[in-house]
């Protein structure tokens, strides 16, 4: 009997803070904040990516500039046998610089669920991530002490790739922890599990993000953020298919 | 004596027989020359759907051609390449690397299939050497040449002599990309491979891949593809343990249906056809017994048994069907012989249609095959009996004293 109490008066609590209309929380700007947390109004970054799957494992270096959430550049210093080649994204649109032939290729729109530079993020991550917060709708699903877990769900006319998209964020920094993956049909597709929180140019960051597909358990890709700068004072002009093949 | 009766009464009234037996002859050669035109457009199909691309024969590792997966591949020994060189049946073999990824020129960039071949081996399996329409097919040393199929070609906008950049994820995870010269175009009308398929050389597709030595496949070609499922078996203990060899009715499980579905259809329509020309038939021979009532009538006076009055008739039948099969499968093969060698080109009015992984080309061209000949000819002497033994037992069952009678 008390605990059919209890329960009825916590559905109703949870009516209550699902129906008040002035949240106190702005969780639309909350991810934007975690969505952009790499690249403030400008950034210049030097990564390694380690990516493994299940018949090789190897490890790159690069190098990364943004600006805003449009312009996007990153170019590998290592290992030697792809040195110098590139990625360009400004606005919806991707370029690939091969040094080895010395052609920059646009990748056409039907390939940008294809991996980016065989990790498990693909070029769709790199074009549609800046737009999560404006095509999905937003919920808090519970909020501890410590953390919100907040659920993303696509705009009815919005063209996107998940079905679902859920947040784990640190109250305290506004950090994300992990956020989960979801096809249409409600299955977890991906997690990306974001730890090494650091302090850096008065933003708080955490310095490692491990991307790991849900149906590959020994697969996974990890991103180290081995320096970040913010405020770099790059322009747009920066970001040309010319820079691009800068080596 | 009985066979001169026949014969006589069938030559008694000409006209009669002669219509019943040109009505036989018509049907029964234009069945043959229906199955035959038939039988080419299936002939077409397979053709298309084994020689253009699969062969008709594909040894892989087990589970390759479910998934095409990269990793799959094997290193074939020069010893099952000889031992299969060797079977009388086999009169192709190409090793085969096969790549997925992207070919760009210029602006555009689209998604393709790399089919690295030996120029020389493909030759020997695939018909698509013959369908180049532009430039040449690949060069002995293919170095980076590649064919190209015409849709990709126009989607790229690229001719003989541009390049192409080939970008994809090579088997170490590296990013595997390299300079191709589009050397020629091909076009099979099989719209699939005409606007994804890029043909180029084995070893220059191996090192991109970082894939050195290995391949994804052997397709085989046999002198008969019926035949293949039986040669598959032959070739199973040959093979090293791991690998698969699936003929094309496993890889191409709807042409393999299409054309049992063709066994099927070709006796529906001879059923049909006969049917009517049965009819015709069995009105004519009804006619010519009820004629003859007071005939029959006087011969089983003078003591001709019933049994042998049937044979009569039944003779007589016999007798105008066996002309009738001679004179219409003559007919129909001559006509099937004619639109073998000629044929009607119907490319004017019509374009390929794919269907069941084949290409039905657009032309009206005969194949002879015995079956085709056999079944109509068979078909006709059972639907002769079929229509001279009612006719016959009515003969049979006259009553001599009533038979007489009858004016």
């Amino acid at each position: 009997m008390r605990g059919k109490i209890a329960a009825a008066l916590a559905s109703l609590l949870l009516l209550a803070t699902a129906a008040s209309p002035a949240l106190a929380l702005d969780l639309r700007q909350l991810i934007r904040e975690v969505e952009e947390q790499y690249m403030g109004v400008s950034s210049k970054a030097r990564m390694t990516m380690q990516v493994r799957t299940e018949h090789w494992e190897r490890t790159l270096e690069m190098e990364a500039w943004s600006l805003g959430r449009d312009y996007f550049l990153t170019r590998i210093l290592a290992p030697p046998k792809e040195r110098g080649v590139a990625t360009l994204k400004v606005d919806q649109e991707v370029w690939n610089y091969l040094p080895k032939v010395d052609r920059v290729i646009k990748i056409p729109p039907s390939m940008l669920g294809g991996a980016w530079m065989g990790s498990h993020i693909t070029n769709d991550d790199l074009v549609k991530a800046n737009q999560i917060d404006r095509d999905y709708d937003f919920t808090l699903l519970e909020e501890t002490d410590e953390l919100w877990h907040i659920e993303g769900i696509p705009k009815p006319d919005a063209a996107v790739i998940w079905g679902r998209i859920e947040y784990t964020v640190e109250k305290e920094r506004r950090v994300p922890l992990v956020i989960s993956y979801f096809d249409e049909e409600g299955l977890k597709v991906r997690d990306i599990v974001f730890d090494e929180v650091r302090a850096v140019d008065g933003r708080t960051i955490p310095m490692r993000m491990t991307v790991q597909p849900s149906d590959e358990p020994a697969e996974r890709t990890v991103m180290h953020y081995t320096t970040i700068d913010f405020d770099i004072g790059i322009e747009e002009s920066f970001f040309s298919l010319r820079n691009l093949k800068k080596r | 004596m009985l066979l001169r009766l026949a014969l006589r009464n069938i030559w008694r009234n000409r006209r009669r027989s002669l219509l019943t037996i040109s009505a036989m002859v018509v049907s029964a050669s234009l069945l043959i020359l229906a199955l035959g035109v038939f039988s080419g457009m299936f002939r077409d199909m397979l053709s298309s759907a084994t020689e253009q691309y699969h062969g008709h024969l594909v040894i892989s590792a087990a589970g390759y051609q479910e998934d095409r997966e990269m990793y799959d591949h094997f290193a074939p020994a020069g010893d099952l390449l000889r031992r299969l060189s060797a079977q009388p049946e086999i009169t192709g073999v190409s090793p085969r690397m096969r790549a997925f990824g992207l070919v760009s020129h210029g602006d555009n960039t689209d998604p393709a299939e790399l089919l690295g071949v030996r120029p020389r081996g493909e030759e020997s399996v695939t018909t698509l050497a013959r369908q180049v329409v532009s430039g040449d097919f690949l060069a002995p040393e293919p170095g980076n040449g590649a064919v190209i199929g015409r849709g990709l070609a126009d989607k790229l906008g690229v001719s003989p002599g541009d390049e192409l950049v080939f970008v994809t994820q090579a088997a170490d995870g590296s990013i595997g990309n390299d300079l191709l010269t589009v050397r020629g175009v091909f076009a099979t009308g099989d719209s699939g491979h005409d606007n994804s398929l890029v043909m180029v050389g084995l070893p220059w597709l191996q090192k991109v891949m970082a894939l050195p030595g290995q391949v994804h496949e052997l397709a085989v070609a046999v002198a008969e593809p019926m035949e293949a499922p039986r040669i598959a078996e032959q070739i199973k203990p040959l093979l090293p343990k791991g690998m698969e060899i699936l003929d094309w009715g496993q890889l191409l499980p709807e042409m393999r249906e299409a054309i049992a579905g063709y066994d099927v259809s070709r006796m529906i329509i001879t059923i049909i056809l006969y049917f009517a020309a049965g009819l015709g038939i069995l009105n004519t021979f009804f006619m010519s017994v009820m004629e003859r009532t007071r005939e029959f009538g006087i011969l089983m006076a003078i003591g001709m048994r019933p049994m042998r009055i049937r044979i009569l008739v039944l003779l007589e039948t016999l007798a105008m069907g066996l002309v009738s099969l001679v004179l219409g499968v003559g007919l129909g093969l001559a006509l099937s012989l004619y639109m073998q060698k000629v044929g009607i080109d119907l490319s004017g009015t019509l374009t390929p249609v794919t269907y069941a992984g084949g290409t039905i080309l657009p032309r009206l061209h005969a194949v002879i095959e015995w079956s085709n000949l056999a079944v109509p000819a068979a078909m006709l002497l059972v639907v002769c009996l079929l229509a001279g033994f009612l006719p016959a037992n009515r003969a049979a069952k006259l009553k001599p004293v009533e038979a007489l009678r009858e004016e």
